[in-house]
């Protein structure tokens, strides 16, 4: 039974079908990228996946039907996303970004907050997660005083505090120069060693092919070949849809052997 | 995109279904036939007032809370141009005023220096035209003003900080005109004869309402034209859509939006005189709170297309004088001798939240170069030290003070309680409310209820009153939950101004002309009510021990929200403040944050309307009405509204608190200035330092800190755990 399993799931904005019936699964402990050109869908995918744009179709995630449940409780369950435009909360320190998405609160949580706020809470996820991502010196900053570069690790760094089975991450290497993503590419490594799952969105072809295990290819909202880096990079399709060739657009969908 | 077209469909249904109901009426009664009718010159001013409501958005996308006083007021330049020939100036700051009062505190009272004129003009009564003409040209001068001192400096700043200054632009306008003329309605010649026309069929309108209707349509196909035809409509909408787009069609956005602004007061201006004409009266109120109505309807029209803006100001207008005529009958439901109030105010409330429900997310928006910040919400710090020293003089000044001075500290104390609830609404969940005073009544009448007529003892009483304020808090939430920002502050102002016709002035509930009594409090038989006579102190009212309850009640509830700040609620609350598609993404229950707010906010709020009513021993429309709720919120601002020492500090100058006591007290300044001084602090505080002044000086504070730390050696490198033990 896969981690995580969508079937025919569909999301279309007025006429257009931005996600056209797409079956995509993520087996526990592995790392999958979905790779395609710009405006393939990949991200309206994650938006689908973790609850932010209606979709139709079914999404199976962790033994459990969530296609109707909001983005919040998807959330909880352990289904973790980044944002490609870094949507990190201003008003809180890097900390508190992070703090936020370990903390769950409840009714009587919040009742004890009115007269003891400042009780102890495992903050071990925090910990982890800022060390994991060499985070530690900024921990007090506000996110307006970082680099990009910073901005998206403590996205990534947040998604990791929430203690998630799955991380969805949207394009967390663009931007980067190509050291910087191979060390990137590295860490991505680890976290899978430490039990995380990863689906990895992105452009940068280098990276997907080196630390992936398992690679959909996306081109019009529909998926066009998926299989291991090598033989993604053989697929004949691939190499047309990066290359922007007509004749390749118009072959019926098919997935590779 | 999608949002417009589903608009229109709304809008369309709404109209046939209108139609169709008129039809039926006109079919069956002659005399619902000339009740609706009757609603036509209210429609006529209601689509006037929004028809400058969406021009100023078009042009710069403000939604103008002020557009209804900006009428009031120059309906009242041309009045006292025909009357007096004079325009009347707002009171200006004058520095003389420091050294006259200084001079009197020495003794020397016989010594006048000059002040600023309030009039200026020949005090010959002038004609129609030329009291017409200056007052247009006056109406020129506020657009120009409007637009180059508030709304040009804001355009960069988040929907907050734009409503909150149209908020004090309305208070403002208001204050001025108080200040000149007193509240107190003036009566006004009328332009036009009202001798009624009659149609066939034995319709009856009157004149003056036909024409003022024929005007407003005539307009909206003018305005329609201009915005469909011209290069200058064309670039107007294109920056609508983009500003950049505007640049490339070789206008600037600023040029377009101060024009669109001046079109607007022009328009707007013109229509106040004719309002006041039809009305025969003035006063600051009235008109300036047709723009709830006008809101609705501009809404309705999607704050674009001139012609469903005014149709549904017709609309909801007839459809008001409608309800009017049936509450003429024996079925309708009445309270003491009249219909039920508020049925007609009740009408754009719910339209507006039906719309704003159906449709789900906000306004058109406008493609700005950058969003601006919310005001920062800083972690409370030193709060022991803070809270004995406030806590200390506090009491000190109770205990020793003379009775004015308690009386002062009392109503500082209460305000804080309702800026206290601002601060976790708005400071906290950068959500606006425009109805807080008025959750603050709901508490107020609630307790009076349950005191006079059940004996509910007293801590039980006005723990349910504020519950009672806080299920209300929960149904204004529930909108909060689809719609944020502007179009919130549309629906809590719509509710502000239906639950104060509904209850606050529904005579089963307000106890008439003395307002409904609040017995004073009383536990284990000992009295602390402020007219319960004691022997401590001078002896004189109000009692010091009311003022010592008030201030424990400000002590546990200004911790109460330093703690929600400085846990997990709190960062949740500023998550969703931040960013509300992050916050879901980390797994916070947005909805069930923002509810949690609301509710929280407005139990805070319904404590003060309690204490409120306590301390005037009875509770009125006038003191929790729609005006209120709108000046607790530009104190609470002008203090600071994202902490609790910004909060202290606005009660600390709300209207009969201690900063203007303490005016009044040594620099014979009015009481009446605080309302001015309240709308123009917002004003200046909403565009150059939206911390407040609590924020001015926290930052004050820190720059002091950082240099003095600059000569020390570096200290420790910063603690690792950030909790709050």
């Amino acid at each position: 039974m896969p981690l995580l399993a969508t079937k025919d799931l569909r999301v279309t904005y007025g006429g257009l079908r931005a996600l056209d019936d797409v079956d995509i699964e993520v087996e526990q402990g592995r790392l999958v990228g979905l790779i395609g050109p710009n405006g393939a869908g990949k991200t309206t995918f994650i938006d689908a996946l973790t609850g932010f744009t209606p979709a139709t179709g079914g999404i199976r995630f962790a033994d459990r039907d969530i296609t109707k449940l909001p983005a919040h409780r998807r959330a909880r369950l352990g289904l973790q996303r980044t944002w490609q435009s870094l949507e990190l909360f201003d008003d809180l320190n890097v900390v508190e970004n992070l703090q936020v998405a370990a903390d769950r609160q409840s009714t009587g949580g919040f009742l004890l907050d009115l007269v003891r706020p400042g009780r102890p809470r495992d903050r071990s996820a925090v910990e982890q997660a800022l060390a994991t991502l060499g985070l530690e010196e900024l921990r007090t900053r506000m996110p307006g005083e970082l680099s990009q570069g910073q901005r998206k690790l403590v996205g990534v760094a947040r998604a990791l505090t929430a203690g998630p089975q799955l991380v969805c991450l949207d394009e967390p290497a663009a931007g980067l120069d190509p050291t910087e993503s191979q060390a990137f590419g590295a860490e991505l490594r680890k976290m899978v060693d430490r039990g995380v799952t990863i689906f990895l969105v992105d452009h940068d072809m280098s990276l997907v092919l080196t630390v992936c295990d398992y690679l959909y290819v996306m081109e019009f909202g529909q998926i066009i070949a998926q299989g291991t880096p090598a033989q993604i990079r053989a697929d004949a399709r691939v190499i047309a849809a990066y290359l922007g060739d007509q004749g390749a657009r118009n072959d019926p969908p098919e997935t590779s052997p | 995109m999608t949002s417009s077209v589903t608009v229109a469909r709304i809008g369309r249904i709404i109209a046939a279904v209108a139609g169709v109901a008129l039809l039926a009426v006109v079919l069956t009664d002659h005399d619902q036939v000339t009740a609706v009718f009757g609603g036509i010159g209210s429609g006529a001013l209601y689509a006037a007032i929004a028809l400058g409501v969406v021009l100023t958005y078009k042009g710069s996308g403000v939604v103008n809370f002020a557009n209804g006083a900006t009428a009031m007021y120059v309906a009242y330049i041309y009045d006292s141009l025909r009357t007096q020939g004079q325009i009347f100036l707002p009171p200006l700051p004058n520095p003389l005023a420091l050294v006259e009062g200084a001079l009197h505190a020495a003794g020397a009272t016989g010594i006048n220096l000059p002040d600023w004129p309030t009039q200026i003009g020949t005090g010959t009564p002038m004609n129609f035209w030329p009291a017409m003409l200056i007052s247009l040209a006056a109406s020129v001068v506020l657009g120009l003003l409007f637009h180059f001192l508030i709304f040009r400096p804001l355009r960069g700043a988040p929907p907050l900080a734009k409503v909150v200054a149209s908020v004090g632009l309305f208070i403002l306008l208001q204050a001025i005109v108080t200040l000149r003329f007193t509240s107190q309605a003036l009566a006004i010649e009328p332009i036009m004869r009202k001798q009624p026309v009659t149609f066939p069929g034995d319709l009856v309108i009157p004149f003056d309402d036909l024409v003022l209707a024929i005007i407003v349509v005539v307009v909206t196909a003018v305005l329609w034209a201009v915005f469909r035809f011209t290069r200058f409509g064309l670039a107007t909408r294109a920056a609508a859509e983009n500003e950049k787009g505007a640049v490339l069609l070789g206008f600037s956005p600023d040029v377009l939006a101060g024009t669109n602004w001046v079109l607007s007061t022009v328009l707007t201006g013109a229509f106040g005189i004719l309002a006041a004409s039809i009305n025969s009266f003035i006063d600051p109120f009235t008109v300036s709170l047709l723009i709830v109505a006008a809101l609705a309807a501009a809404l309705l029209g999607n704050f674009s297309s001139f012609w469903l803006t005014t149709g549904a100001a017709f609309g909801i207008a007839m459809t008001q004088s409608w309800l009017g005529f049936l509450g003429t009958k024996d079925w309708f439901p009445h309270a003491g001798s009249g219909p039920i109030p508020g049925v007609k105010e009740a009408l754009p409330f719910l339209l507006i939240v039906l719309v704003l429900f159906l449709r789900g997310d906000r306004l058109p928006t406008r493609g700005t170069i950058a969003v601006g910040r919310l005001p920062f919400s800083p972690r409370p710090a030193n709060v022991a030290v803070r809270a004995v020293i406030a806590g200390g003089l506090c009491l000190l000044g109770l205990l020793t003070l003379s009775s004015q001075w308690r009386t002062a500290i009392t109503i500082t104390l209460v305000g804080t309680i309702v800026c206290l609830s601002l601060v976790v609404l708005t400071g906290f969940l950068g959500q606006i409310s425009l109805a807080q005073m008025t959750l603050a009544g709901v508490s107020g009448f609630a307790l009076s209820k349950l005191v006079t007529d059940w004996n509910v003892p007293f801590p039980i009483g006005p723990l349910l009153g504020a519950t009672a304020a806080a299920v209300f808090g929960l149904l204004t939430a529930i909108p909060a939950l689809r719609v944020r920002g502007v179009n919130l502050a549309v629906v809590t102002l719509a509710f502000a101004v239906t639950i104060e016709t509904f209850v606050f002035k529904n005579p089963s509930w307000n106890g008439g002309l003395r307002g409904a009594a609040v017995p004073p409090p009383h536990l284990f038989g000992l009295k602390f009510g402020p007219n319960d006579v004691t022997s401590f102190g001078d002896g004189k009212l109000p009692n010091p021990f009311f003022g010592v309850f008030c201030l424990i009640v400000v002590m546990v509830l200004a911790l109460i929200v330093v703690n929600v700040r400085r846990s997990v609620t709190g960062r949740q609350m500023l998550a969703v403040r931040s960013n509300e598609r992050a916050a879901a993404a980390v797994g916070i229950n947005v909805a069930g944050t923002k509810m949690l707010a609301f509710g929280l906010a407005a139990f805070v709020a319904g404590l003060g309307g309690a204490l409120s009513g306590y301390n005037f021993g009875s509770v009125t429309a006038l003191t929790f009405g729609s005006i209120a709720s709108l000046t607790i919120l530009a104190f609470a601002y002008l203090g600071g509204i994202s902490s609790v020492t910004g909060a202290v500090l606005g009660g600390c100058i709300v209207t009969g608190g201690i900063v203007f006591t303490g005016l009044q007290e040594w620099f014979h300044v009015d009481q009446k200035y605080s309302l001015y001084v309240g709308g123009l602090g917002l004003i200046v505080t909403a565009i150059l330092n939206p911390e407040g002044i609590a924020g001015a000086f926290r930052k004050g504070v820190e720059r002091l800190t950082r240099t003095s730390a600059r000569r020390r050696v570096p200290g420790p490198p910063p603690v690792p755990a950030t909790e709050d033990a």
